[in-house]
């Protein structure tokens, strides 16, 4: 069965403190909103993730660190500019990735060219504009292929060696028979487009471990701040000849 | 005047005489680095031999960064013999991605995976190369590694000493120590990634003493051709943790 992957940051919705251990390995930490027989969904501060009650080793109730932010959120005063930094930072401390892009991005909302704010929410300063990712990679040559960010030098090559493996595929299956061939093509039509879908959905933001760490390919979705956010300095000022 | 000059001909003699032997003591002294040298001054520098074998297991916490803001929790637990276990979590989402030296599995909530599956051999792959606990510089020979001088680079504006590491497993790495402080400071490897050949740069900076051995807190990875980095910053290191072995083996079944 094909399994969705976890799209995070969806609706909040607030209960309980809770941390559910899984019966393999990891944890979900956050906030249980439903718990049956048979399932339960945990917020964990900006989506709920449903996991089957089989899967679950155990539950530890109490406090998370989505309580603490909560708490130092409502004692802000919505000019604070000063207080809601040191709230994104301590939230980035603690793991919580979804609040503190909350927390800067209400500093952008009061200081829209607050440096630590704007880099923070991963836009780079450019020509004295702040810009996001994407527009960084542009103008400093890089070109989008296959979901990737790169050279031109290095797509062209990727360019060539995946032609160069479809021309050897196309070979390969002009050689086998006719109903083999057909067979094959469709499952090659169904791997591209998982792969395209994949690529699309994953590899976007791939991670390069160097070392220190393996496994995770890319960052998981949601991980960044929302592409529609803008900042007030980069919406254009309309003027009026 | 002819003894003068008989006088100060000898002196002259002896003086060079003396100068060729300071030399070539000093010399003598200081012969030209060889991959074995710069090792042991590299494992000296590092804590010693003994403190790095006396590391029966090890955990070490921290947080990674990506570019645009991303930003995730990090685990990495190694016990001898080849032992590895990685978590990341994000938004509170732990995932876990383990290995006990000859199979690997993963649980990846990320991916719709609570339960656990095997690691891909990519993965696997990784996590294999990163399981000695002491480094592979450490007894490499006896390991089946290969180590040679390749020449000098310059690193973060330091000169620093290029060594070529070919793995047992044929795996192909440069490793870059301070000429200075003896200390590694990058490595360059190369990564299949979706049948691409991916360069990586590691650097390793800040490092930090933690029971007379010390450990690198920040590693910065690029990508050569691509403009993302990675950056795990290391926040605590402890050093042989109890770790029991269930931690590197896969959990029974559900029922």
């Amino acid at each position: 069965m094909k399994k969705a992957p976890l799209l995070l940051f969806l609706v909040p919705a607030a209960l309980y403190a809770d941390q559910v251990f899984l019966k393999d390995a990891g944890s979900i930490t956050g906030k249980i909103v439903e718990q049956t027989a048979t399932n339960v969904r945990v917020d964990v501060g900006g989506g709920v993730l449903g996991v089957p009650m089989d899967r679950v080793e155990r539950i530890e109730k109490g406090r998370c660190a989505l309580d603490d932010y909560n708490d130092r959120a409502q004692k802000l005063g919505p000019s604070d500019v000063e207080g809601w930094k040191k709230l994104g930072r301590w939230a980035s401390q603690a793991g919580l990735a979804a609040q503190a892009q909350d927390s800067y991005k209400h500093v952008l909302q009061i200081a829209p060219n607050d440096r630590q704010a704007n880099e923070a929410l991963g836009f780079v300063e450019l020509n004295g504009r702040w810009v996001t990712e994407a527009e960084s990679f542009k103008a400093r040559g890089f070109v989008e292929y296959n979901g990737e960010w790169m050279t031109p030098a290095q797509a062209q090559v990727e360019q060539t060696q995946a032609a160069n493996d479809q021309a050897r595929r196309d070979a390969e299956q002009r050689a086998r028979d006719a109903e083999q061939a057909t067979r094959d093509a469709e499952a090659r039509a169904k791997e591209a487009e998982d792969k395209a879908k994949e690529a699309q959905s994953n590899y976007s933001s791939p991670m390069y471990w160097g070392g220190w760490g393996y496994g995770v390919t890319a960052w998981p979705a949601g991980t960044a701040p929302d592409p529609v956010f803008t900042p007030r300095s980069q919406i254009p000022v309309k003027t009026h000849r | 005047m002819s003894r003068h000059i008989a006088r100060t001909t000898t002196r002259l003699a002896c003086l060079t005489a003396a100068a060729l032997f300071a030399f070539t003591a000093v010399a003598a002294k200081a012969p030209a680095p060889t991959a074995d040298t710069i090792v042991a001054d590299y494992l000296a520098a590092r804590g010693g031999l003994a403190k790095i074998r006396s590391i029966q297991t090890l955990r070490q916490t921290g947080h990674v960064y990506g570019d645009a803001g991303r930003q995730g929790l990090v685990m990495r637990e190694l016990k001898r013999p080849g032992k590895i276990r990685f978590e990341f979590t994000v938004q509170g989402v732990t995932a876990a991605y383990v290995t006990n030296g000859t199979e690997g599995w993963q649980v990846s909530p990320f991916a719709g995976d609570l339960e656990a599956k095997p690691m891909p051999e990519d993965a696997l792959t990784e996590a294999i190369e990163q399981v000695d606990i002491e480094g592979p510089l450490v007894d490499w020979k006896a390991k089946g590694h290969h180590v040679e001088l390749a020449g000098h680079e310059v690193v973060s504006g330091r000169d620093a000493y290029k060594l070529k590491l070919v793995l047992k497993s044929g795996s192909v790495r440069y490793e870059y120590i301070d000429v200075k402080t003896y200390l590694q400071v990058r490595t360059d490897s190369t990564r299949q990634v979706r049948g691409q050949a991916v360069h990586l740069t590691t650097t390793y900076r800040e490092h930090k003493r933690v029971k007379g051995v010390l450990f690198p807190s920040v590693i910065e990875v690029t990508a050569v051709e691509r403009p993302q980095k990675l950056r795990v910053v290391v926040d605590t290191v402890e050093i042989n943790p109890p770790l029991p072995d269930t931690r590197f083996e896969r959990a029974k079944k559900a029922q």
